[in-house]
């Protein structure tokens, strides 16, 4: 087997991550990103990586990929003129949406424009019933008369979205074929094929997007995938999807609203990989930037997944974003980073959602900013290092911050500056603990039995204190954090998800129905796979259900027993419904004489691959003085004040070393706080295990 | 109302920050909690319900930002329950309810939830939600009717405080009641949903009480209510002090009935602002009568909406609004007064408000918006089922222009809930939604344009059914500001472009039959400032959208649009514009 490569796009950085899979050896690069467009940064870090390594490209065997294309098409309207073919009557769908306010008292308050404008949205005659019988027969002749409107207009993709579709997609699929022999120059994607479920409106919302993102996103994917062959590499190249798993060039093109969250969720896998380091199969991850923070449960070993996600949202508040139904790691957002600005609101302080961005930045930065930050708190706090930010190629500004934050903070509320800037780095945590206990505690998972893995900028320096708050008992500060969502990529398995709306109560009558369901989902499962080129030997099926009770109107998600099913495996389907209702909601909340209904019955198709792994640090002697670069002063609450604390420079520190807390570890993309009362372990894969 | 006093000691700002953070996500969590385990149509689609964190004397101290029309009567509500559960009556796992609609907010369908939270032994806060229910008896389906409903005993079942669950166990006598009393088993489903929302609020509630220790809980709570007492002082007296006055009508209280009259003088005082009633016309005989709690609700709203837009609402806030109402009033009636329907009184109570607030502050006000039509509509027999229907048919319109934006297209206000979906309501009644889109020219012209009228047509599918309509602007239209146009009138059509069309009353009950068609308009919303100063590239734009005709784009708004392609004839276009200045010169000379 060849070399495997990662590559992750970001806003500032294309991270490569190169690994050897015979040897285990690693190597890691990056260089500036190239927006304008992403895949001259990647074709010049690739170049750099393989001379570096006396390498040429076709020792690759498989290019793994992270990309922000599809996101940054929606967010900056980018896109190309897209249309709507929409059932005659419903034209106003998208503008309709479901009708909310999601700024309760601000008559300001807008929606984001729609992908596709009015004029643009076009009906044709046509009806289903919810049971899938057909009530007007499609009206074919229409349609083509639309096609024409269609390139008259200059459309280049199209989504087609009619009622009740996902119960029967046949006139869906016929103006597919229509639509092929008359415009075969535009790209379609209907709404029984992208995500069949019902709610028209968010089913509409997440076909529309797919169309809007489709000729950019196939653009880009054929192009690298055409310069990566050019470059002599003989594998597929696949990329990273928003359910954490990969597919290949193929299927993106058709499904290009799956890589979305492409960038976080290779963050989040990274995450993941760190289990054994952190001995137990229970993490959060936690990556903290400029603007925003991510968060996401991992359990079992598996990012927890979300079947709704917003996108293009305001301040991060539910209901003000485009809605996308497609199963995602289930990241919860908050507008808060390094970047964030403190002010007094209402007697306390209040941080976010207002950032300084990198123009003009915390007022450390000197680059005009005049309102503190949260980095500012942190430089004040002696966290961070005047002189070694971003390893020394930017120096801070902190009688500026600290100024910044007298001004603004301290005096108005009659604190001293410390008092102040504690209060801003513990509220913006705080921020973050509040995030993850929405999504432990409250769901009846405990944090203690999780571990907290820091990364970004901004991570590794909140990340103790966060896990202090949480109650979590370790935090693992994994190596080559800067380009760590690339690293994360090496080890993204091919999955791939399929669903389909059928409304049935658990009843020995649903038995055979849902036999045949999970058959034909598994069907075209292994058709798409095939076509992935993965053998049948290495795929694997895993069922699950969005269940609830009868006459409620959201499901939970259930992970179902092995298909197919008897009449005796009813009551252990019913069971494993109970189980997962009364761990969100409480035992005593529902009567175990209801009814349960099956919604979404959904198949994870996973290809298993083999398990990397990489090549070990050098251990030494076990003195951690060789790696001390620094002593300073540092503000803890343990010490109720400024404190003598040891700087530790990480590339220095080898396998087996021990650091307690108090101790600031420092290096090239990042700062790692380890609070007083913890102990820290270099393990043999280079990542620092701190408990609490 | 007395003012807020802070507590005899001190709290440091972070943990105040923190504790706060904390209250406001455990409201919100509440209400996912809420929204994802009910079962009717009303709280599951619609969002009907709100939640709230109360402190242990019963102070509202965090919403989770729901319906207003409930978050402005919690606070007082929660009061009047506690009255009949002094301290010490209650325990952990408890849950009184209250759907009284002179304690609650305003009509039987909303049923009130109280837990108390304990820390050991030690009462810290009270979890509070509310839930609308889509049945609860009385004279017709949905308890909602207005005709002929004289008093609170035809509309349905009512609960003063009762304790419905006791130590985590529901009292199966008392459920037993209230199904035989509804037409629908939902309600006790949603009942049970209500429950499991206050047991996740009580759990996060006692967890920040333990972490913070419960003296610097209560004090942090106090905290919350004096800041916001003081940022709402700070905002009024901002605000030019005087009396100004508005006023607008209901167009009736069903068929051959005269209007409501709706008077508002509000005043500005030094520390506090006065929402005064006097002169409007009294409480009637129809179900639409609006409770002076739910009067007190959107009058809230209103003002918070240019005072405080984005602080979290809680009684620091509300205790600086004062609502005078005459005892009788259709704003204040006396006990036993209709009430089911008062949902439709609530945009009038907030646009009389808003009127007069317009003259205040121009720059944070809206015009009025379209508002909504609710049509209930039952039948005995659904095909589907062979079980009793019953769906809310709901239609909402656009909201009023902002002085300085155009009102959003479809979207509840100054209500707030979501519509149900077409393929969810075709798969839980038995109908069939032919259309659901905008009317193109329905909204007030203006600077900035209100949002448009909104059409939707749904034929019955079983043999026979009932609708029990719910609207208002049939007569009168909502109002533009500043020299912005009305929108639109709303309009129920029987039957549409048929030799048997039929406009039916906005509060009518009418008996249908199968392959029937309801064809429900809302109105248009209010526009803001001269329809002749509008940008002609927005108007352009409306244009290509099929929104705006060419008629209306030359003639209201002074546009002259050419077509093929499409695009603003600039010289046509001065002239028009030149012309409407001179006519306005030669008017006021």
């Amino acid at each position: 087997m060849g070399l495997r490569i990662g590559i992750d796009i970001g806003g500032t950085f294309t991270d490569f991550a190169v690994l050897d899979p015979e040897t285990g050896s690693f190597a890691i690069g990056k260089v500036l990103s190239t927006p304008a467009d992403p895949a001259e940064a990647v074709f010049e870090g690739l170049r750099g990586l393989m001379a570096a390594s006396a390498r040429d490209m076709t020792a690759v065997s498989e290019v793994v990929h992270a990309t922000t294309i599809a996101t940054n098409t929606v967010i900056q309207r980018k896109g190309p003129p897209t249309a709507l073919i929409t059932t005659r009557g419903f034209r106003d769908v998208i503008l309709i949406g479901r009708q909310k306010r999601w700024e309760l008292y601000d008559n300001a308050a807008g929606r984001p424009a729609p992908l596709v404008p009015r004029h643009h949205v076009f009906e044709v005659p046509e009806r289903m019933l919810w049971d899938g019988s057909v009530e007007t027969a499609l009206d074919e002749a229409a349609v083509r008369d639309v096609a024409q409107q269609l390139r008259a207009n200059g459309i280049v993709a199209v989504a087609v979205c009619f009622l009740h579709s996902y119960a029967n997609p046949d006139h869906e699929q016929r103006v597919q074929a229509i639509l092929q022999e008359e415009v075969p120059e535009i790209m379609v994607s209907i709404s029984s094929d992208v995500s069949p479920l019902y709610r028209e409106f968010e089913r509409t919302s997440t076909t529309v997007m797919n169309a809007y993102v489709m000729p950019g996103v196939a653009n880009y994917v054929e192009r690298l995938d055409e310069e990566l062959k050019r470059m002599g590499v003989d594998g597929p190249m696949l990329i990273m999807q928003s359910n954490g798993g990969v597919a290949t060039a193929d299927v993106v093109k058709r499904f290009p609203i799956r890589i979305i969250e492409s960038g976080p969720a290779a963050g989040v896998l990274t995450a993941a990989r760190f289990a054994p380091a952190a001995g137990t199969n229970n993490l959060i991850s936690f990556d903290m930037g400029g603007t925003t923070a991510k968060l996401c449960l991992v359990e079992g070993g598996k990012p927890l997944l979300t079947s709704q996600f917003e996108v293009d949202m305001t301040h991060l508040k539910k209901g003000s974003g485009l809605p996308v139904s497609i199963p995602a790691v289930d990241l919860i957002e908050i507008g808060s980073g390094g970047g964030s600005i403190a002010k007094v609101e209402l007697g306390g302080i209040s941080i976010g959602p207002e950032s300084a961005g990198s123009v003009p930045g915390p007022v450390c930065y000197g680059r005009g900013g005049k309102r503190p930050t949260v980095t500012d708190a942190d430089l004040t706090l002696g966290y961070l290092n005047p002189g070694y930010f971003l390893g020394g190629e930017m120096s801070l500004d902190a009688a500026g911050a600290k100024e910044a934050i007298d001004r603004e903070i301290a005096q108005p509320l009659g604190l001293d500056t410390m008092q102040a800037a504690w209060g801003i780095h513990e509220i913006v945590t705080q921020q973050m603990a509040e995030a993850a206990r929405a999504v432990t505690i409250s769901c009846g998972k405990d944090p203690r039995s999780f571990a907290l893995v820091p990364f970004g900028g901004a991570g590794p320096v909140h990340g103790a204190r966060l896990a202090r708050m949480l109650g979590c008992p370790k935090v693992v500060f994994p190596r080559a954090a800067g380009v760590e969502s690339a690293v994360g990529l090496l080890m993204a398995e091919t999955s791939l998800d399929l669903a389909r709306t059928q409304v049935m109560t658990l009843d020995e009558a649903a038995i055979p129905t849902l036999n045949a369901l999970f058959a034909d989902l598994e069907m075209r499962a292994r058709e798409q796979m095939e076509r992935s080129g993965i053998v049948p030997e290495r795929q694997r099926f895993t069922a699950s259900c969005d269940m609830r009770f009868a006459g409620q109107g959201y499901e939970i998600a259930v992970d179902l027993p092995p298909y197919p099913y008897t009449v005796a495996d009813l009551s252990a389907l019913r069971e494993a419904f109970f189980e997962a209702y009364a761990r969100s909601y409480g035992a005593r909340s529902f009567e175990t004489g209801w009814d349960v209904v099956g919604v979404h019955w959904r198949l994870r198709a996973t290809a298993i691959g083999s398990v990397l792994t990489m090549e070990d640090l050098e251990r030494l002697d076990g003195d951690v003085s060789r790696a001390i670069k620094d002593v300073r002063q540092v503000w803890f609450p343990e010490t109720e004040g400024f404190t003598p604390c040891t700087v530790y420079d990480r590339y220095r520190l080898s396998a087996g070393d021990v650091v307690s807390g108090p101790a600031i570890v420092e290096e090239r993309e990042s700062t790692i706080v380890l609070p007083p009362d913890s102990t820290t372990r270099v393990d043999p894969h280079g990542n620092l295990v701190t408990e609490l | 109302m007395s003012s807020i006093e802070p507590l005899d000691t001190t709290i440091d700002p972070v943990t105040f920050s923190v504790v706060w953070g904390g209250l406001l996500s455990t409201a919100a969590e509440m209400g996912s909690t809420l929204l994802r385990t009910a079962y009717s149509m009303t709280v599951r689609e619609g969002s009907d319900f709100s939640t709230g964190v109360f402190d242990a004397e019963g102070n509202m101290v965090a919403q989770g930002d729901y319906s207003p029309g409930h978050l402005g009567s919690m606070a007082f509500t929660v009061r009047q329950m506690l009255d009949y559960y002094p301290v010490g009556s209650l325990g952990p796992g408890d849950a009184v309810i209250c759907n009284d609609p002179t304690i609650g907010s305003g009509h039987l369908p909303d049923f009130f939830m109280v837990t108390p939270v304990y820390l050991g032994e030690r009462l810290v806060g009270y979890a509070v939600n509310i839930a609308h229910h889509i049945d609860v008896g009385g004279s017709a389906p949905g308890s909602e009717e207005v005709v002929g409903v004289r008093e609170t005993c035809q509309e349905g079942i009512r609960f003063l405080p009762t304790l419905l669950f006791k130590n985590g166990e529901p009292n199966r006598e008392i459920l037993r009641i209230i199904e035989a009393n509804v037409r629908v088993k939902d309600v006790i489903g949603d009942l049970h949903a209500q429950f499991a929302a206050n047991m996740v609020g009580a759990n996060r509630i006692r967890a920040l009480a333990e972490q913070y220790g419960p003296e610097q809980f209560a004090t942090c709570m106090r905290q919350i209510l004096v800041q916001s007492q003081e940022a709402m002082l700070a905002a009024i007296d901002e605000l030019p002090k005087g009396t100004y006055h508005f006023s607008d009508k209901l167009d009736d209280v069903g068929p051959g009935t005269e209007p409501v009259h709706m008077q508002m003088a509000l005043t500005i005082a030094e520390d506090r602002i006065i929402c005064d009633f006097e002169g409007t016309g009294p409480q009637r005989e129809a179900g639409m009568n609006a409770y002076m709690q739910y009067t007190r609700s959107y009058c809230i709203a209103a003002v918070k909406s240019v005072t405080l837009p984005r602080a979290p609402q809680n009684f620091g806030i509300i205790r600086c609004i004062e609502i005078r109402a005459p005892q009788g009033s259709f704003v204040n009636p006396k006990p036993g007064a209709a009430s089911g329907a008062r949902a439709v009184t609530a945009n009038r109570i907030y646009e009389v408000v808003m009127g007069a607030l317009a003259q205040v502050v121009p720059d944070r006000v809206i015009s009025a918006s379209s508002g909504f039509c609710n049509p209930k509509v039952s039948g005995s027999v659904s095909p589907f089922t062979g079980k009793p229907f019953l769906a809310w048919m709901s239609a909402v319109g656009g909201v009023g222009a902002h002085r300085h934006r155009d009102g959003q297209e479809a979207t509840t206000s100054p209500t707030n809930g979501t519509n149900t979906p077409v393929e969810v309501q075709e798969m839980n009644a038995p109908v069939f939604i032919e259309r659901m889109e905008l009317i193109p020219d329905s909204a007030g012209a203006g600077r900035f344009r209100g949002g448009m009228a909104l059409r939707k047509d749904l034929r019955l599918v079983a043999d026979i059914g009932l609708v029990t309509n719910l609207g208002d602007r049939y007569e009168n239209q909502p109002y533009g500001l500043e020299g912005g146009l009305s929108g639109t009138c709303a309009a129920t059509v029987l039957n549409p472009d048929t030799p048997g069309e039929r406009y039916l009353h906005s509060k009518g009950t009418y008996a249908l039959k199968k392959g029937d068609v309801l064809s429900m308009r809302t109105a248009g919303a209010g526009g803001f400032g001269d329809p002749k100063l509008r940008d002609p590239a927005r108007v352009l734009s409306d244009v290509r959208a099929g929104l705006v005709s060419i008629e209306a784009a030359r003639d209201i708004y002074a546009v002259a649009i050419r077509t093929a392609p499409l695009a603003i004839d600039e010289a046509a276009t001065a002239m028009l514009r030149s012309a409407t200045a001179r006519g306005v010169l030669e008017q006021a000379s």
